[in-house]
């Protein structure tokens, strides 16, 4: 049986009681460690279960992953997701595998900020299209994530922006190697964020467009470990955001609609310097 | 010789007029060096305290021992041009109106195949060409090869007829079979000439033209020769003609009747063709009186022709008294010379037309019109064309053409390599020179600064450039092009160190070999070997003995030769291959077809290149290749290294973040072109349709790290379901020998797949020449063998042709081309056996 589980956003101990319990009683356990991070460290984890952990990168789930569910075909194996399981895209993927395997699976889901994000004030029913904004290379600087942020914006409606994170990701010159080399560890702090999303606009002035989705006093709300207790919140101008050190990661960034409801408005005064 | 001070030689480069840089360029063994020596003889500068050391054109002592020459050498001469020689200089940028000196920087470059890039790199820092031909074995086919390249670099060149010596006294040719030979080749020449450019081009006319002197004849072992000028000089005050109008009436259909002074246009009883007339009787008349010992006649015929003999010389007989005479009444190195002042183009006048061939950037930018121009004031712009051991051990000089400003001693520049591009900051470095010197043969002087239109040297920049690169003052300057060889490195060796424990010596060995031959590929496979690639199984010889003794300096174990092999496909995949991307989010669905035949050639030789305009290129591809225009304007890129001869087209229809996830598939392609999947060899004459991709919806999904190797497992994929072939590299060799000896030359060729395509007797001559195409892969051995079929009377000279299909099914463990993959597979440290399509394809 393959188990998996949820360990939501916090610590530890946010895990739920039913996912505890589970991972307690399997065999083997792994930790997805590409998609997101617990701001506690492994060590804390193993010692909190009782139990050792298998750290699972990238290329063990999506290259390798028929091992783990072999396993599971007659242990019972947990997989540790950070945050909620269908969080991310990419383990639909290992579900359909393991059905396609006659493994049976079970999922234990959790907080994640699709819906933690709530902690700004700004209302989950108006929320658009989710985001994730990449790290930019020198040669590959996509921004098709600015149109779907445009149409949020033009139907009235928030843009979560997911920041990147390349926990182990290997070098583009590697890539066309036999041998990958990896990138150090790398998390997008709002700063990142900020400075892209204005190079984004500045281009976009300078091709003519008008009717610009947001510009550099547009109001951007920065979220900083959001479940942990040093949660950060701040709701300032785009062009204060690229100044704003909200400290360790993970970070994620929103773009508020235009109008807001006053209530959304007067929880996120809170997070605010200047009057909104 | 000549004897100058470095101020007096610095103050002739000034002169940009009055500057010519030629090559020598020619077949091996026509003949090149020997006439060299005579020019360098006459005209050689040495600087001040050099005089006086005669080893001025000593160069390797495995040049001298195999007689042949292996590296390109500069010498610098000066020659001044008498007044009434000046008046047949008309365009005034060819001559500075107070200056008859004349600067000639001269390139001789070897004439064996095996050695063409030194020719290449001599052609690019050149704009004239001696082009000399044995007029006994006539126009060869490396004579050809770069000549061609002469006139794609827009190289001018002028002609040698060379031996005359063996022609009349080994062949004792009828004077009018003489001029026949010499007809021929002029033709030949022009033939040549016209089928790479037109008069109407804009160097202006580039034929070659005996009634206008660019033509000469002579023999440079003896050390004699003339053009039409120097007879017609002789004839001018007898006829009371003008010297111009009689050099027209001494070539061609022009006869002379003597009884009746009567020109004729053509042949009769009584007249006679006024080139054997006036020139070669007299000439066969000396060869005649002396060789036959008629010593009664030897004064009188002295006397008229103007010879007057040294006392010392005054008891030589026979053919060393034939020498003595034929130098001192028709010297070498003052018709050529004369030639060369006269015919080739400076600096000034070449730069005009050649500039747009050799600048990447816009035609109009400061670099292109300094260039242009060959303004000394304008930014510096030089080309390194080569480099040049020091005797420093692992230390170059870089050698090259300003073609704009001044290159100094501890100027600032920036040195490009050929990867960099205008605002990036890859390939490029910012660093002061630091020290620029003059490259005399083998010796260097320190110079203070050298101006545009000269060939100088340069110290420091060899840590910078790889083996050419750009140097300029000016910041947004573009790349000068990089050279096209016209010999690719087919042939490849594997080498190790005896001794295990000198493997780093080896790797740096291989830099520095890898500097100083501008075409060797030192190569790291991936299974730790190093491979050296060159162009034929001599110039590996070379560049072996030069690492072991020179660049390594330790003993090392070499492999048999290999040759490289392409990978091609012959038919369209015969299904619509699908590959996801590692998280299964991102699929791409293409299909591999074959090029049509012709079309990789023109990618070779840059008629379709990645710098096209598209719409130009779709349209060339429509017409000539019968592509659809639509698709044809939707080519991704070319392949492997941004310029091979393969392609990778969009053919999809309104997908969404196409453009985002294009450089990653790029990148993919270059990768799977380069390394192939059968044995990792180069993809050749492949065209890529992208029919449809699906893509995730979040950018951050669809990154290098998912797309790249995916790309290239779809590539791989639709390699595989096209009916995959194997490509060798096939030579063009042509082989000279006596008629006796050309069944021995069919019985070698055959047993070593080769076939014959031409066979014919050089006119004149009892010789014959065989064309044949020879597989490269069973050349090796193929000299010696062919010397011991035919009694040592043939020899080949082999130059890389092209790539043709390997018969036979790679996938069939039968054939001859699964064994080479196999044992391609094996050498480059791969897993045995065939690549199994599942591990590229994947189920929808």
């Amino acid at each position: 049986m393959l188990f998996v589980i949820g360990l939501g956003l916090g610590d530890v101990t946010d895990i739920t009681v039913k996912g505890l319990e589970l991972v307690r009683s399997c065999n083997i356990i792994y930790l997805e460690s590409y998609t997101s991070i617990l701001p506690c460290g492994i060590e804390e984890m193993e010692k909190f279960y009782g139990k050792a952990i298998v750290i699972a990168d990238r290329e063990f789930i999506e290259q390798r992953a028929d091992e783990m569910l072999s396993q599971a075909k007659h242990l019972n194996v947990a997989f540790l997701v950070v945050g909620d399981p269908f969080g991310a895209t990419t383990h639909t993927d290992l579900i359909m595998r393991a059905k396609d395997k006659e493994v049976n699976v079970k999922i234990v889901h959790n907080s994640s900020i699709m819906s933690a994000v709530g902690c700004c004030g700004l209302q989950l029913y108006h929320f658009g299209e989710t985001v994730s904004i990449p790290f930019w290379s020198e040669t590959w600087k996509p921004d098709s994530f600015y149109d779907k942020i445009k149409r949020n914006r033009q139907n009235g409606l928030h843009t979560l922006c997911l920041l990147d994170i390349k926990v182990k990701e290997p070098t583009i010159e590697s890539l066309t190697k036999k041998t990958l080399e990896y990138l150090p560890p790398k998390f997008m702090s709002v700063t990142d964020a900020a400075d892209q999303l204005l190079s984004i606009i500045r281009d976009k002035v300078e091709s003519g467009e008008a009717d610009l989705a947001f510009n550099e006093n547009t109001l951007f709300v920065g979220l900083a470990r959001v479940g942990h207790d040093s949660q950060k919140i701040r709701a300032c101008s785009l062009i204060k955001m690229k100044e704003c050190d909200l400290g360790s990661p993970l970070h994620s960034l929103v773009l508020p609609a235009e109008n807001l409801h006053p209530i959304e408005k007067e929880y996120l005064q809170q997070f605010s310097e200047n009057q909104l | 010789m000549v004897n100058f001070t470095v101020d007096e030689i610095r103050a002739m480069m000034d002169k940009k007029k009055n500057i010519r840089n030629m090559s020598v360029i020619a077949h091996v063994d026509h003949g090149k060096s020997t006439l060299t020596d005579s020019l360098v003889s006459k005209a050689g500068i040495i600087a001040g305290a050099k005089a006086g050391e005669t080893r001025f054109t000593d160069t390797r002592k495995d040049e001298q021992e195999r007689c042949i020459t292996i590296k390109s050498t500069a010498i610098s001469m000066y020659f001044e041009l008498e007044d009434k020689d000046l008046v047949f200089i008309t365009n005034p940028d060819q001559r500075d109106k107070e200056e008859k000196g004349f600067l000639i920087n001269l390139i001789d470059s070897p004439g064996h195949v095996d050695f063409s890039s030194e020719v290449t790199a001599a052609l690019r820092v050149t704009d004239g060409a001696l082009v000399v031909v044995d007029c006994v074995s006539g126009v060869c086919v490396q004579t050809e090869t770069v000549l061609r390249q002469a006139i794609a670099e827009r190289i001018k060149p002028v002609l040698f007829m060379n031996k005359m010596d063996r022609a009349l006294l080994e062949l004792q040719l009828e004077a009018e079979d003489l001029y026949q030979t010499f007809q021929r080749i002029v033709e030949n020449v022009n033939v040549i000439i016209a089928t790479y450019s037109d008069d109407d081009g804009p160097m202006g006319e580039v034929r070659i033209d005996p009634s206008k002197g660019s033509v000469g004849f002579g023999s440079g072992l003896h050390g004699w020769a003339f053009t039409l000028k120097q007879f017609s000089e002789m004839y001018a005050a007898k006829f009371k003609i003008d010297v111009v109008k009689l050099m027209n009436r001494l070539w061609g259909e022009n006869f002379f009747n003597p009884k009746t002074k009567k020109w004729s246009k053509s042949k009769e009883d009584d007249n006679k063709r006024s080139f054997v007339m006036y020139i070669l009787d007299p000439i066969y008349k000396v060869f005649d009186v002396i060789m036959n010992y008629k010593k009664e006649e030897i004064g009188p015929l002295l006397e008229k022709i103007g010879v007057t003999l040294k006392h010392e010389d005054k008891d030589q007989d026979g053919k060393k008294l034939l020498k003595t005479v034929m130098r001192t009444w028709l010297p070498a190195g003052e018709a050529l010379l004369q030639m060369i002042a006269i015919h080739l183009p400076s600096p000034v006048v070449a730069q005009k037309y050649r500039m747009e061939m050799l600048y990447e950037g816009p035609l109009d930018d400061e670099a292109a019109v300094a260039v242009k121009t060959c303004n000394p004031d304008g930014p510096l712009m030089m080309y390194v064309s080569k480099m040049v051991p020091t005797s420093d051990k692992g230390r170059f000089y870089a050698f090259g053409r300003v073609f704009s400003g001044k290159v100094q001693t501890g100027q600032k520049c920036r040195i490009m390599g050929p990867n960099y591009l205008p605002g990036k900051r890859e390939d490029l470095y910012e660093k002061s020179i630091q020290r620029t010197i003059l490259m005399m043969g083998r010796y260097v002087e320190a110079i203070e600064d050298v101006p545009c239109g000269n060939i100088c040297g340069l110290v420091g920049v060899d840590q910078f450039l790889v083996k050419t690169g750009t140097i300029t003052t000016f910041k947004d300057a573009h790349n000068m092009k990089v050279m096209k060889f016209s010999v690719s490195p087919v042939v490849r060796v594997a080498v190790e160190p005896k001794n295990a424990a000198d493997l780093p010596k080896l790797v740096e060995g291989l830099k520095r070999l890898a500097k100083s031959d501008p075409m060797v590929q030192c190569i790291i496979e991936e299974s730790g070997e190093h491979i050296i690639a060159g162009a034929g199984e001599l110039h590996l010889e070379i560049c072996l003995k030069d690492l072991e003794e020179d660049h390594a300096c330790i003993p090392l174990k070499k492999s048999d030769p290999v040759v490289s092999y392409r990978e091609t496909v012959s038919e369209e995949s015969n299904i619509l291959c699908l590959s996801k991307s590692p998280n299964k989010h991102n699929r791409l669905f293409m299909k591999a077809v074959p090029m049509p035949d012709g079309l990789p050639e023109d990618i070779d030789k840059g008629e379709v290149n990645a710098r096209d305009d598209f719409k130009i290129r779709a349209r060339y591809l429509s017409e000539k290749y019968d592509w659809d225009v639509t698709e044809a304007r939707k080519i991704w890129c070319f392949g492997p290294d941004g310029t091979g001869p393969n392609v990778i087209m969009d053919c999809t229809k309104g997908v969404q973040y196409l453009n985002e996830i294009k450089d990653s598939v790029v990148a993919g392609f270059q990768w799977a072109t380069k390394e192939g999947v059968l044995a990792e060899e180069n993809m050749r004459g492949v065209r890529f349709n992208i029919h449809d991709v699906t893509l995730h919806a979040d950018a951050i999904h669809r990154g290098g790290g998912q797309i790249i190797p995916t790309t290239r497992r779809v590539l791989y994929a639709s390699y595989i379901t096209a009916a995959p072939r194997l490509m060798e590299p096939v030579y063009l060799c042509e082989i000279q020998c006596p008629e006796v000896a050309v069944g021995g030359i069919y019985g070698v060729l055959n047993r070593r797949r080769g076939h014959v395509f031409e066979e014919a007797q050089v006119a004149g001559t009892p010789m014959f020449v065989v064309k044949a195409y020879l597989p490269v892969n069973e050349s090796f051995g193929f000299t010696a063998d062919l010397r011991s079929n035919t009694g040592g009377q043939a020899f080949p000279q082999c130059v890389f042709d092209h790539w043709q299909i390997f018969p036979g099914d790679p996938n069939e463990p039968s054939t001859k081309p699964y064994t080479i993959v196999q044992e391609t597979r094996k050498r480059k440290g791969l897993k045995e056996g065939l690549p199994d399509l599942a591990q590229y394809y994947d189920k929808m």
